[in-house]
């Protein structure tokens, strides 16, 4: 695309966005509750911030508001799979367990840890929120939109738990955590199939987008058309996540073959139950 | 010994085994007839391979002669295109799939301390869908034409109006009768991995080529229900006037293309993934070594599993699929370079530092890298989009995939052949012979196919059945053209060697290589049920361990401990025929989708489905989802007659569901709308047709199910027989799910 | 005018661009084939002195060697070269598929605006091609001004062809029901070899065309010859010929401006004698050639459309001179 399309967009930046007040909210929050007990990985939650940072103050938030679906695809993703998963990595395991054993809380770990239910919330999202009208919803509506947002969040909390699950007991057995990400991924290939190769227009707002913006003139001026821009959002739902499955199944076969034992004992009683039925 | 494999054993009734006894000959025969050992049933598969490998040699050889002069008329152009489509076909359907099939059905048991698969005589019926499939395959000779369309038979020159004789309707009926064979096969094979291991052998342990045959397995069981699904619409497009392929009424030439490579891709790994296994087994043991970096070899495996159904359309990057399709697939493709490189580096890494011992097996499996390398990096130079719209459909492409295909997959055979026929048949192959076959074979291999990319940069197109005579072109294809004589020498000298050898080898006693695995703990050939002791299974080379004892593997390298888990091989194979049943079905609704959204024209006005009436029998159908789980609970609670009931009322149920299905049909019928009128009808009756035909399926497995129930032989004992049935039931009643809503309620459009 | 059939000047015209499209994708394969070249010595290198260092001379009696496992380090180690590898390929060919592939596929219209467009349509086996911009038909030649740029317009009449210059520009499939656009262009002038690159059916291999390049007045003198009607015979034997073309059917399936025919079954003729070859590909045009085609077409490309009319030696005199006179 132009020169002139990228200066366009390079003024983009909500650097004064409430959402820094989100993202710093969040990083005190996560430092207040895990001071004294942070390790290592807490460095991950950095990449979560930055996922906020992308989401809400890139260029990509204000793009995502009616002008290019590709950019609403991106912060659905980032929102849905990259803030949730650095999350979940960055969560100190000692203080995490010692939480997640009082007795009330417990059953919130093992809810989540029951992967059905992440495998579905996780998948529902992504389609129910392409459902042309709520698509268009979301974005004329924007409690609609923070509700939308926020759901991606929770979900994605909920999908990864079962990978990524900070304590080792509620984490699927290998064999049946790559078998949770490679249906996954299946479902949002076929979504993103959908998307690319659907004759309609899944979000109408993007294809006739209220008039007005100079911004969207220039970028269709470029030659990205909406169609083209419904193929791109439509191969971004497609291939990013699926090699982000693929790269979490690779991450479950490195522990496999580890051999960790406890992740192997946890595994191996789920494994024993099901074979003893 | 191995509890699980002996039960397993037993639950199949005692499937007659046959010893190795002397017979008369008319008895010999009939023995390997109804044999259902794994053994010779891998044997069997093997030698048809064989028997096709001549056939579909002798057909690369005709074309060239053709092609060795230019504007030669040694054969028509018409005969030319079924030579080059019958080639295609036999290589991949009825030699490269058998005969790796058929290693693994050979070895996979015996490298897991199992006395045979898990499913014996579905083994042995697997197999015989080969033959049968190859017989109605070259029956079509006999008949009009063969097919003529290439192996791909790309749409539209596939349907009636551009190939209106028989030839493709043999070939789609042969292809769909192995395609069930491949696919029971695969389930067999991934079942037997997981469920006969012997006590020690964990999934991290067992053999790399039974790991590679356990992911081809899952790549079978994915990958060729696309094929069925796209074969099944081509079929209806040909015989029942439907327009799928046909964008003269509407259809589309691409979808066609995208469901072939949907199983196309995955059908290339299907190919190359055991010989890759065969050289993780040659290298080690040729250079005294473990292999170099057992996981990362393993799980690179997982990764190009993954990535091989994500890369299909890199083989349409000249049709235009617009730039971002094209560029994710490019990168998809791309991808896929890295986690074969680790092999390559691992393999590599494997000989270093080893002491080599330069047997003709060993020098097939070095021959195999460094001509697997090169396939490999034109493979890469096809990831790169550009050269793709430069090259593919070109003599360089064929270079390319013969280059993976011969010096990936064909020397891994040899290597593999040379390897374990001492096993199979207790003598060794002559290393003399072995080695004139390898120089004939090499030289050969790369004089025809080398000069082959030379063709595509002069522009050679693929498929040409002749040619002018251009600059340079008449020598190259003549070169080319001996190349093909000295690998059917070759080809000549290998079989003499098999023949020859089989009587007069000498003799190869247990184990002639100083193999680990544990195939060469037993004799040579090993007797009916495999093993007569087992040696202790603590790494992953236990008969390593065993001869050096002082070198064992578990005291210097860990791996995962066996924790004995052995699913139930029922539930798991019910599970895997799901799973390959669902890939038909999304590509049906795909399919459905595709011609109904839009201005495609699938339906003009308003839909003709009664949408409430269809609802209410929705209910039914899901309503007997429910009654079988209230049966299930029953036979679990030992509840005879409840069980009987509730499974009479799902009986029941799926009847009055499929009444509803007949209600449906017969009103559109007698409104004039039938599978021809249009893509909607065609969609429609296709996708609720094999619906019905599940549930019809279904019913009849639940009756039989009754049956036995009735007469007392399913009881609370073997409910998890029943369990394992109701994968299928509850299967059938979630597509009805997704039909409905895309179908009826046209959730998607 | 006669563009006689020069022999199209490439032997390795993968290898001799001669436009900016093609000249932009072989430098990318250059580059690609020296990265292969480089691994390939790596690999085929470090196996090469692994079996040369470490054969087993003993007959297998030696010394155990060193039982080695793997090590994590080095397989990552041994990955980044390999990772840096792929993501460049991916980002030059990107780079490339933007520039070359930039013609919108559903928006013919937005984007750069041609100096020209050609329509070009597979038939078995033969390519129409049409000039919506000067009222051109054609068959089997396409012509160019040169250093312009032009969109071609692809699409089928029956099954998948593929529509292949290696010269000029990619390869592009042509699909029926389905309409596809790119640039091509030719830098200098010249004659450049085209085939057809997808199974087609019976006679696929006699699918070739040739591209024809024109400096500005040649092209404009083509255009000129081509707008018009070709003369028609007013007499003798190309007279007795078009008589033989209109009444024995051959005018049901090739047309020629000026004398009739509606349907494009077979190449239109309006301009023949101009062309360079018969048959895509089969002969020169000549008179000698189009007497053999002539009096047995099945002989030399079988299954195609055209069959044996069974002209006796003057009435195909007559049709061949009438043929000729198609200027």
């Amino acid at each position: 695309m132009t020169g002139e399309l990228i200066n366009e967009i390079s003024v983009l930046w909500s650097w004064l966005s409430p959402a820094w007040l989100l993202i710093g909210a969040c990083l005190a929050a996560y430092l207040v509750a895990f001071w004294g007990g942070l390790e290592t990985r807490s460095w991950w939650f950095a990449g979560s911030l930055a996922g906020l940072f992308v989401a809400y103050v890139s260029p990509v938030y204000a793009l995502a508001d009616g002008v290019m679906f590709t950019a609403h695809m991106i912060q659905h993703l980032v929102l849905l799979l990259i803030v949730p998963l650095c999350f979940l990595l960055s969560l100190p395991r000692a203080r995490m367990a010692e939480w997640l054993a009082r007795p009330k809380v417990e059953p919130l770990g093992r809810l989540l840890s029951f992967a059905p239910v992440g495998w579905a919330l996780g998948l529902s999202v992504m389609w129910v929120w392409h459902v042309p009208t709520l698509c268009t919803a979301s974005l004329q509506s924007s409690w609609l939109g923070v509700f939308q947002d926020v759901t991606f969040v929770v979900a994605g909390l909920a999908f990864w738990w079962p990978v990524f699950s900070p304590v080792k007991a509620q984490r699927l057995a290998p064999a049946s955590a790559a078998l949770y990400l490679f249906t996954a991924c299946v479902g949002c290939t076929l979504l993103g199939i959908y998307l690319t190769f659907t004759p309609i227009s899944v979000c109408p707002v993007f294809a006739r987008p209220a008039a007005g913006t100079g911004l969207l003139e220039a970028v269709r001026a470029g030659g990205f058309s909406a169609g083209m821009d419904q193929r791109l959002g439509g191969l971004l739902m497609w291939v990013p996540p699926c090699v982000l499955y693929a790269g979490a199944i690779v991450a479950v076969c490195r522990r496999w073959y580890a051999g960790d034992e406890e992740a192997a004992a946890t595994g191996e009683s789920l494994e024993a139950s099901e074979s003893v039925k | 010994m191995n509890g699980e494999a002996t039960d397993s054993i037993e639950q199949d009734g005692g499937a007659p085994k046959d010893g190795a006894t002397a017979e008369a000959p008319m008895g010999k025969i009939l023995s390997w007839v109804t044999t259902v050992d794994h053994k010779r049933v891998g044997i069997m598969y093997i030698l048809t391979a064989v028997f096709f490998l001549v056939i579909g040699g002798c057909e690369a050889l005709l074309m060239r002669i053709q092609l060795a002069f230019p504007e030669n008329d040694f054969i028509s152009p018409a005969f030319f295109n079924q030579m080059f489509t019958m080639h295609g076909t036999t290589m991949v359907f009825l030699v490269g799939m058998p005969v790796l099939i058929g290693f693994a059905n050979y070895f996979v048991p015996l490298q897991i301390g199992a006395k045979d698969v898990a499913f014996p005589r579905l083994n042995a019926m697997s197999f015989w869908m080969l033959p049968f499939g190859g017989f109605l395959l070259y029956y079509s000779f006999m008949t009009s034409t063969a097919p003529d369309a290439g192996w791909f038979s790309y749409a539209p020159l596939s349907t009636k109006p551009y190939t209106s004789l028989g030839g493709v309707d043999y070939w789609i009926l042969a292809l769909l009768v192995m395609g069930i064979g491949s696919v029971a096969g695969a389930i067999n094979m991934a079942v037997t991995v997981l469920c006969l291991r012997a006590p020690g052998m964990s999934l991290q342990r067992v053999p790399l080529f039974t790991w590679m045959a356990f992911i081809t397995a899952l790549l079978t069981i994915l990958a060729l229900p696309a094929l069925n699904s796209a074969l099944a619409m081509l079929f209806i497009d040909r015989w029942l006037g439907a327009a799928f392929f046909e964008p003269a009424r509407g259809g589309s030439a691409l979808l066609w293309q995208h469901f072939f490579w949907i199983f196309g891709h995955p059908e290339v790994y299907i190919l190359v993934l055991p010989a890759f296994g065969m050289i993780s087994e040659v290298i080690p043991v040729f250079s005294r070594k473990p292999i170099y970096g057992y996981s990362f070899v393993a799980g690179s495996t997982v990764v190009i599993f993954l990535l091989s159904y994500g890369v299909w359309a890199h083989h349409m990057f000249a049709v235009g699929l617009g730039m971002f399709a094209d560029i994710f697939f490019a990168i998809g493709t791309l991808l896929i370079a890295l986690p074969t490189g680790v092999k390559v580096f691992n393999w590599t890494a494997t000989m270093w530092g080893g002491s080599i011992q330069l047997k003709v097996s060993m020098l097939f499996a070095i021959a195999f890298l460094i001509e697997f390398v090169l396939g490999g990096l034109t493979g890469v130079m096809f990831a790169a989009v550009p050269v793709d719209w430069q090259l593919t459909d070109t003599y360089f492409v064929v270079g390319h995939f013969h280059f993976v295909l011969i010096g990936g997959t064909v020397f891994g055979l040899f290597a593999a052949t040379y390897y374990w026929f001492p096993k199979m048949t207790g003598r060794m192959l002559s290393e003399g012979l072995g080695k004139l076959q390898f120089v004939l074979w090499v030289v050969g291999f790369n004089l025809t196919f080398m000069l082959h990319h030379f063709l595509g940069v002069m522009g050679m197109p693929r498929r040409v059945y002749t040619y002018s005579d251009e600059p340079g072109w008449a020598l190259l294809n003549g070169l080319s053209s001996l190349g093909a004589v000295l690998m059917a020498l070759g080809t000549l000298v290998f079989v003499w060697n098999l023949w020859i050898s089989k009587r007069k080898g000498k003799v190869a006693g247990n184990n002639p290589w100083g193999g680990f695995t544990l195939e060469w703990a037993t004799t040579s050939p090993p007797p009916v049920e495999n093993f007569t002791e087992l040696p202790e299974i603590k790494s992953r080379r236990p008969v390593w361990d065993r001869d050096h004892p002082e070198l064992a593997d578990w005291k210097s390298a860990k791996t995962p401990e066996d924790k004995g888990w052995r699913p139930f091989k029922g539930k798991m194979a019910i599970s895997a025929f799901v799973a390959s049943e669902v890939v038909f079905f999304v590509l049906l609704l795909v399919s459905f989708v595709v011609f109904n959204s839009g201005d495609r024209g699938g339906l003009d006005g308003p839909s003709p489905l009664n949408v409430p009436r269809t609802g209410v029998f929705t209910f039914i159908l899901l309503a007997s989802s429910v009654t079988f789980w209230f049966a299930e609970r029953a036979l679990r609670g030992g509840n005879q007659g409840g069980f009987l009931r509730w499974l009479l009322i799902t009986i029941v149920l799926g009847l009055v569901f499929l009444g509803g299905q007949a209600i449906e049909y017969a009103g559109l019928i007698q409104s004039g709308i039938t599978i021809h009128s249009n893509l909607f009808a065609s969609t429609f009756f296709t996708v609720t047709g094999f619906h019905g035909f599940h549930v019809f399926g279904g019913i009849v497995a639940l009756t039989i199910l009754f049956i036995l129930g009735r007469k007392g032989d399913l009881t609370q004992k073997r409910s998890k027989v029943f369990s394992a049935a109701g994968i299928y039931w509850h299967f059938v009643d979630v597509v009805w799910i997704f039909v409905f809503a895309i179908i009826y309620l046209r959730v998607l459009q | 005018m006669v563009w006689l059939a020069e022999s199209a000047s490439s032997v390795y015209p993968v290898f001799d661009p001669a436009s900016p499209f093609a000249e932009a994708i072989y430098s990318l394969f250059l580059k690609v084939l020296a990265i292969s070249a480089v691994i390939f010595l790596i690999v085929a290198g470090l196996i090469t002195v692994a079996v040369i260092r470490f054969r087993d001379k003993t007959g297998g009696n030696g010394e155990v060697p060193k039982q080695d496992f793997g090590s994590h380090k080095q397989e990552i180690f041994w990955l980044v070269g390999p990772v840096i590898i792929v993501v460049w390929l991916a980002a030059i060919s990107a780079k490339l598929v933007f520039t070359v592939n930039a013609v919108p596929q559903a928006h013919p219209d937005a984007g750069e605006q041609p100096d020209e467009e050609i329509e070009v349509r597979g038939h078995q086996w033969f390519w129409e091609v049409k000039y919506p911009g000067h009222g051109i038909v054609s068959a089997n030649e396409v012509h160019l001004p040169v250093g312009k740029k032009i969109r071609i317009k692809l699409t089928s009449e029956d099954v998948i062809h593929s529509f292949w210059v290696p010269q000029l520009t990619r390869k592009m499939d042509a699909i029926p029901g389905r309409d596809n656009y790119f640039w091509i262009g030719a830098s200098k002038p010249g004659v450049y070899q085209g085939r057809c690159t997808e199974f087609c059916g019976m006679v696929h291999a006699w699918m070739n065309f040739k591209v024809y390049a024109h400096d500005e007045a040649e092209w404009e003198e083509w255009i000129a010859a081509h707008t018009k009607d070709p003369e028609l015979p007013t007499g003798g034997l190309a007279a007795a010929g078009q008589k033989i073309f209109e009444t024995a059917t051959c005018i049901d399936c090739h047309m020629i401006s000026g004398v009739g025919g509606t349907t494009m079954i077979a190449p239109d003729l309006t301009h023949f004698s101009s062309r360079g070859e018969i048959g895509g590909g089969v002969f020169v045009n000549n008179r000698e050639n189009l007497e053999k085609w002539l009096s047995d077409p099945q002989k030399w490309k079988p299954g195609c459309k055209m069959p044996n009319f069974k002209l006796d030696p003057e009435e195909l005199q007559q049709v061949v001179a009438f043929l000729e006179s198609l200027k």
